[in-house]
């Protein structure tokens, strides 16, 4: 067990990491580096962060900064790549049911400034095709795709279009103008039941129209057999059911972590680390076992912590959104603030996906309770349950600039959480390097804290 | 005044900075304000140094100094900082108890603050977009008209028909501008429709509601015509503090002995 909230930099990190690195001699984890070894490699941003202290913070990172050698590894070993898009968590359960493929988000390269600022390889690539700032960040993934920068370019693409950025599915139709195939599917427009209409119940409170979920079954049946045929394996429902089982174990982990850490009085894992690792739900960072293993590390880590640290005064704060430069999760904290709720664009992607029923269908219901695919209210309407039920003092909307989904979704969340919570919510705009936006971040987080304490004192 | 307690704000912010003096009962004995440069420590001192001589005080009668504005925590002599959002807040409900919306068109930014009852912080937002909307805006667009920025109020109250400024950017809008005196538009015209373009971002800021009693603050709530396009689009009374530049400083003031008081 290690102490927080005495978060450490990557030179703390380098100076412990011979005794962090042994601790995790049992887990077996071959590939630990020093964090500077990436920083080396260009991930400069690195030596701007403040990160959690334990052992298993320093797993998450290496298994999180190691996924580019980890791809190419898998190729080496006859792995078939999968770039699949959009659908932020499905596809890929449906990809790591067979043996030899795995599957990752290109888009993911659109975090890449975050972590080596503004040298990206990806978004200069992507520039150099005609893609400038004025397009979503994801814009970083064509860079790698055209470039061969920063992934290994996956055999068989699987984008979801539909119910998804205008942004990003120009930007995979610029991928499939560069000559890449890619298995375009739809991903509907969520939309309340008519009256009469028969209905599904959804997670988190949702509920769709049947006809939608037999669409969306039949659209991943479309995958399923384009998977097959590229594994050169049938995914039989067997296979797809014992993913499913092992998804959710992946699942089941980081819901308790993230339950421990949100409903506890105490500040048990840095906002960084836990943003991180919630991020590696929607594809295990191409690798799902280790990846169940590194939660099971940092929830044995989370839940020591429960046992001996005192409790915090910091404010409860619900964070909507991937902040794009991760450092805002350090100001936050900085600012006197802790995280005790979340929805980072997946929480779809959080729940158990059920395993009672035939899997596609499991799986589209998964599909369709997708935050972002139906109107902005419903999302707005599970945040305020939720902050209501961990307690939320406050609420910041983050908005990554560029991204067109965000243009009204902020004052949407603002209007109906501020007031049937009766919280401030702020509305927090984070280009991917925000350092030089970092004094006007932390004014208006500093000020969003004050609040909350005046309120306090008030009651 | 007779030597004793008194408590200094300083309000830190992009355009210039502001500092209030309050005596042990919280009476203002004086006030200042001075153009902010690249050594804002230095100038903050030297502006509280002659408020304070000018009381006829010593520094170690300051019993706490408070800063706030974006530039507070280079202000080495504050014994703490707060938000702009929380000394404007206290400002102004000071000065105007009953408000419930406070307006504050700063040089960089631009803020609505919801207050409830008691005076406290409810809500806020500001503008993070851009200088749109804000004191900077008025700054670039006096210069475009060749007209002193103290001018541009009655240069605006001679229009008699608004452009409109579609523009949400400042270096946009600047071009907008270069193109409408190409046309030959009125520079009056041009001034009104910047106001009412302000007025309309802060507008969007705040919500479908609002509530009243309004209040405006900062360095551009001293434009008479901005300050009628708020009130056009909001379409509630607003009402100028009184030294509407001073809220935030009057506020840290108020914050400090506070904050003294409490031990």
């Amino acid at each position: 067990m290690t102490e927080i909230p005495n978060r450490i930099t990557v030179k703390e990190w380098d100076r412990r990491f011979a005794e962090d690195a042994a601790k995790l001699m049992d887990a077996h984890v071959p590939y630990l580096k020093p964090l500077t070894a990436y920083v080396e490699e260009g991930d400069t941003r690195l030596t701007r962060l403040k990160f959690d202290p334990s052992p298993a913070s320093l797993w998450l990172w290496n298994f999180l900064l190691s996924e580019n050698e980890r791809l190419s590894a898998k190729l080496e070993d006859g792995h078939r790549l999968v770039g699949t898009m959009k659908d932020l968590g499905t596809v890929p359960v449906m990809a790591y049911s067979l043996p030899n493929l795995t599957a990752f988000y290109p888009d993911g390269a659109w975090w890449i400034p975050c972590i080596m600022e503004a040298n990206a390889s990806a978004l200069k690539a992507a520039e150099e095709l005609g893609i400038n700032e004025s397009v979503c960040p994801v814009r970083a993934m064509v860079g790698a795709i055209a470039a061969e920068s920063d992934f290994p370019v996956p055999g068989l693409m699987v984008c979801a279009v539909g119910a998804t950025c205008d942004d990003f599915s120009a930007l995979a139709q610029f991928i499939n103008g560069l000559g890449h195939a890619i298995h375009w599917w739809e991903l509907p427009h969520r939309r309340a039941p008519a009256a009469g209409e028969e209905s599904v119940t959804l997670q988190g409170g949702l509920s769709a129209p049947a006809s939608l979920v037999s669409f969306v079954v039949e659209q991943l049946a479309e995958i399923r057999k384009a998977l097959s045929k590229y594994a050169g394996s049938e995914l039989t429902d067997e296979a797809l059911r014992l993913g499913i089982t092992e998804a959710n174990r992946a699942r089941s982990l980081i819901r308790e972590i993230r339950n421990a850490v949100f409903s506890s009085k105490k500040r048990l894992l840095s906002a960084v680390d836990l943003l991180i690792a919630e991020m590696l739900i929607i594809h295990f960072c191409s690798d799902r076992d280790e990846c169940i293993r590194l939660f099971e590390a940092i929830l044995s880590e989370v839940r020591q912590r429960e046992a001996v640290e005192p409790d915090s005064d910091a404010v409860r704060i619900f964070w909507v959104n991937p902040p794009s430069d991760i450092k805002a999760m350090n100001i936050l904290e900085d600012c006197g603030m802790r995280l005790c709720g979340t929805d980072f664009m997946f929480t779809h992607s959080l729940s158990a996906i059920p395993e009672d029923l035939p899997p596609l269908e499991a799986l589209a219901m998964c599909v369709l309770a997708d935050p972002m695919i139906g109107p902005t209210r419903d999302r707005a309407g599970m945040i305020t349950a939720e902050s209501r039920r961990l307690g939320a003092e406050g609420i910041v909307v983050s908005r990554i600039p560029g991204a067109s989904h965000c243009a009204f979704e902020g004052s949407i969340i603002k209007e109906l959480a501020g007031e049937e919570l009766d919280i401030p919510v702020l509305e927090l705009e984070i280009p991917p390097v925000c350092d030089a936006y970092e004094q006007s971040m932390r004014g208006r987080l500093e000020a969003l804290r004050e609040t909350v304490i005046a309120r306090r004192t008030s009651q | 005044m007779s030597k004793g307690r008194a408590f200094l704000g300083i309000d830190a912010g992009s355009r210039t900075i502001k500092a209030v003096l309050l005596s042990g009962d919280g009476e203002v004995i004086d006030s200042g304000v001075v153009d902010q440069g690249v050594k804002q420590a230095e100038l903050a001192e030297a502006l509280a140094a002659d408020l304070i001589a000018g009381a006829g005080l010593a520094r170690a009668d300051v019993a706490m100094t408070v800063a706030t504005g974006y530039g507070r925590d280079h202000i080495e002599l504050a014994n703490t900082t707060f938000s702009e959002i929380t000394c404007h807040a206290r400002g102004a409900a000071h000065i105007a108890p009953d408000a419930r919306t406070i307006i504050d068109i700063g040089g960089q930014d631009s803020k609505l603050i919801k207050l409830d009852e008691k005076g406290r912080v409810h809500d806020f937002a500001m503008n993070d977009r851009c200088a749109a909307g804000t004191g900077r805006f008025l700054e670039v667009v006096a210069s475009r008209l060749e007209v002193p920025l103290a001018e541009l109020d009655a240069l605006s109250a001679a229009s008699k028909s608004p452009c409109i400024i579609s523009s949400t950017c400042v270096v946009f809008a600047e071009t907008e501008i270069i193109g409408l005196l190409a046309q030959e538009i009125l520079p009056a015209d041009i001034a009104a429709g910047i106001f009412a373009a302000i007025a309309s971002r802060v507008q969007a800021m705040a919500g479908r509601r609002v509530g009243e009693p309004v209040v405006m603050t900062g360095g551009a709530a001293l434009f008479e015509g901005l300050h009628e396009a708020l009130e056009k689009d909001f379409g509630v009374k607003i009402t100028v503090i009184e030294n509407p530049r001073l809220a935030g400083a009057l506020g840290a003031a108020l914050i400090a002995k506070d904050k003294a008081e409490e031990g």
